[in-house]
Parts: structure tokens; sequence; C-alpha cells
């Protein structure tokens, strides 16, 4: 007798907003609704007027207190979504698959530096680093280190960055708790970085480079993917 | 003097810039309304908690969400920490059966929605008998069709038709 079809859009609009506000669909019907409102804005706006209609008889129910452990519950639930965060952040520095292999691009790019070191009367490095692509261990970049305390990033092609992006340089050591930002890099440009305010650099240093909003990354910490990545070997 | 609470609308602009402090103020005034409003739907202490705590985490991450224009901040929370408890009940059946008889409605907490209140109060009771009924029932303790049928000692579809006339009836009093 109150058959949808029949019905004018507007009205059945109504009829299902009133209904789900009310609380009277049943569950398929319901989810339906609820993955409307996100697309749907004449659906929303037709809640929202059903919700406010209502609302002063829900404000009438007599409250109830909730019992002692509930806030703190709460509390640890909210502490624990901030840690998973973190968590997440640190796995992209411990993943192993992107280590896998990367011996492979040692070899190559022990041949580019090769060549490097003959073209470049630079003093003999103590530190070495190659920055390699974890798609395809692509050599990118590589780190040499005059001494300790400051270190030159030099690329070893001219990569685009998309419009809008920029290229930002990390190191981690492994018993830092996270990565630092060591600076904006230009496609193509060497970075000279002084090391003034991190420890000596060590064996086994972590570098990668990830790809930013213009500005880099909002957080401090790495959010990006990343483009390129190495250790760094002590070269004797 | 006692220092008077921020409004639910300044406290969740504050949870929005990631005020922890804010959501607990927010949990210390409206969890009591909101538990309230929950356990009469649901009827089981320990479900309304669990969805009491969803409620405040949806709450936390949705603050910055929060559209002020579009409605009351309270209503807002109230209406997070309905729908979490309808969807448990349609999604299960009810682990605790209804009341028989009616409970009563306290006065509204706030002075100024006295207004707002007094005008719905007054749409109801336009409403002929049933119709009115059918809708509280559903309204305030999550009553399917099927239970407010059974409640009311009436079939099925005349229940559905009461509702779909009472909302229309509703909406035409209140606009």
């Amino acid at each position: 007798m109150n058959s949808d079809a029949t019905l004018p859009p507007d009205e059945k609009r109504e009829r299902l907003a009133g209904e789900y506000v009310l609380g009277t669909l049943d569950a398929e019907e319901r989810r339906r609704v609820e993955s409307a409102l996100a697309t749907d804005a004449l659906l929303a706006a037709a809640v929202a007027r059903w919700e406010a209609r209502l609302q002063p008889l829900a404000e009438r129910v007599p409250p109830v207190e909730p019992g002692a452990n509930l806030w703190p519950r709460i509390e640890r639930s909210l502490g624990e979504a901030d840690t998973r965060v973190v968590i997440r952040r640190e796995s992209l520095w411990q993943r192993l698959a992107l280590w896998q292999g990367l011996s492979a691009a040692g070899l190559a790019a022990s041949l580019v530096l090769a060549v490097l070191l003959l073209l470049r009367p630079v003093p003999t490095p103590s530190y070495l680093v190659v920055l390699a692509a974890p798609s395809d261990r692509t050599p990118g970049w590589v780190i040499q280190t005059a001494s300790a305390h400051d270190l030159q990033l030099i690329p070893l092609g001219r990569d685009a960055v998309p419009s809008g992006k920029t290229l930002q340089f990390w190191t981690k050591a492994d018993a830092w708790q996270g990565p630092v930002s060591l600076g904006l890099v230009q496609p193509g440009r060497t970075l000279q970085v002084p090391l003034d305010r991190l420890p000596p650099l060590e064996a086994n240093q972590l570098f990668e480079l990830t790809l930013e909003d213009q500005g880099g990354s909002p957080t401090g910490r790495p959010t990006g993917p990343i483009q390129f990545i190495g250790r760094a070997v002590k070269v004797l | 003097m006692t220092e008077r609470s921020p409004d639910p609308a300044t406290l969740l602009a504050a949870c929005a810039r990631g005020e922890r402090a804010a959501l607990q103020r927010l949990y210390q005034n409206e969890a009591p309304l909101l538990l309230g409003i929950v356990l009469r739907l649901v009827r089981d202490r320990g479900l309304a908690e669990d969805i009491l705590h969803d409620a405040f985490l949806r709450i936390w991450r949705g603050a910055a969400g929060f559209a002020p224009e579009r409605g009351s901040a309270r209503g807002w929370m109230c209406s997070v920490a309905r729908n979490l408890a309808l969807n448990a009940l349609r999604d299960r059946q009810r682990l605790v059966p209804l009341a028989d008889s009616w409970e009563p409605l306290a006065e509204s907490a706030d002075p100024a929605r006295e207004a707002d209140g007094r005008r719905l109060e007054g749409c109801l009771q336009n409403l002929e008998a049933p119709r009115r009924e059918a809708i509280l029932a559903a309204y305030l303790d999550g009553c399917s069709h099927g239970e407010i049928a059974q409640r009311l000692q009436a079939p099925l579809g005349t229940v559905k038709s009461w509702i779909t006339r009472g909302l229309k009836a509703l909406r035409e009093c209140m606009t």
C-alpha cells in the first residue's frame, strides 16, 4: 500500500532518510543508505534534517553514568591507534624485500663509482653509499664522505620529479629512533650536507630519498614512496 | 564559582586540532547522555559500553569533518552513537529482550533546546496514538517493524504504514 515505485523521488528520499534516522531500516538497507550518504548530498541533507528534528527526544533519555574503566579504555585505544602509525612508518625501514638483491646494485654501482673516482680528484672517501631504486635496483645517487662530518650526495643521472613534488634526503643509523631529514634534493644536482648536528657516520647507516610534497614532508618523517635507498659501507 | 565547560562545538573543534584533553572534557560532559541513549537501544550494559567506546574513537577521528552549519555538535555525537547502536541491533539478534512497559523521559538538560523539544512534542501529540507510539518505540527503543508489531499487537503492514504516515505528518508539522 506504500509501494516506493509510486512515490515521487523527493518523497522516496524523505521516507528513506526518516526511517534511517528512526532506525527501522534493516541491516542491508542501513548499509545502502550509509554508503549513499557519501555521494548523495540531497539524501545527506534529508538525513541531517531528520536528525535535527528528532534530536530533542534523544536528549530526554535519562543519562547513565559509564563505568570508571571506560575512559581509560578509550584512551588506551587512542594510544594504540597512534602507535600503529609510528610502527607502520618504522616498517618502511625494515622491509626485508627492499634489501633483497641490493647487493646486485652494489656491483653495478662499484663500477660506476670506479669511473667516478677516476674522473673526480676527490679525497678517498671513508664511507660510501650507493642509493638504488627499490623497484629495479638501478643506482641513482652516490654518497661520498670527505670526513665523518660532512657528505656529498652526487647524482648519477637526472631523474624527473613530478611537478608539485620534491625529493627529500633522509638518514638513520641502526640505534636511532627514527630517520632524520638531511634536506631537499634538486634532481641532477650535487648536494653538500654538513653533518654537524648528527653523530658521526657509521657503517650500515641507512640513507634514502623519498618523494614528498613540495616543501618536504610535513611530519618530519618520510611520508612518500622511497625513490632510492642504500646503506653506508666503510671504504678502506 | 565553578568554571563553565566550553560548549560541545568548541570542544569538538579542539579535538579536530588534536587536543586529547578536549575529548576527555567531551566525554565527561556527554558520555552519560550518550550511554543513556545507547543503553536504552541495545539493553545490554557491556555492549552499550563497547558501542560508546567505538563512538568516542569515531568522534575523535571525525571531529575535523564535523560541520557546525549542518547541525549541533551534541546532535552529531548522538547520531554517531545511535548509528553504531542501530547497526549493532540490526546486525544481530537482540541479546536482552525489550521492556514491556514504557519508560519515562527526563526533562531536557539544555534549556536552550527546550523550544525545539516543545515543538517536537506538540507535533508528536498531534499524531494519532498508534503512529506516535510506533515512532517512539523505533527511535527510543530501537524496535524493528516486527518488534513494534508485536508490542502494539498490530499486523506488520499496518505498522509500516503507521510509521511512513507518522513520519510524513511529523515533517509537515515541523516544517
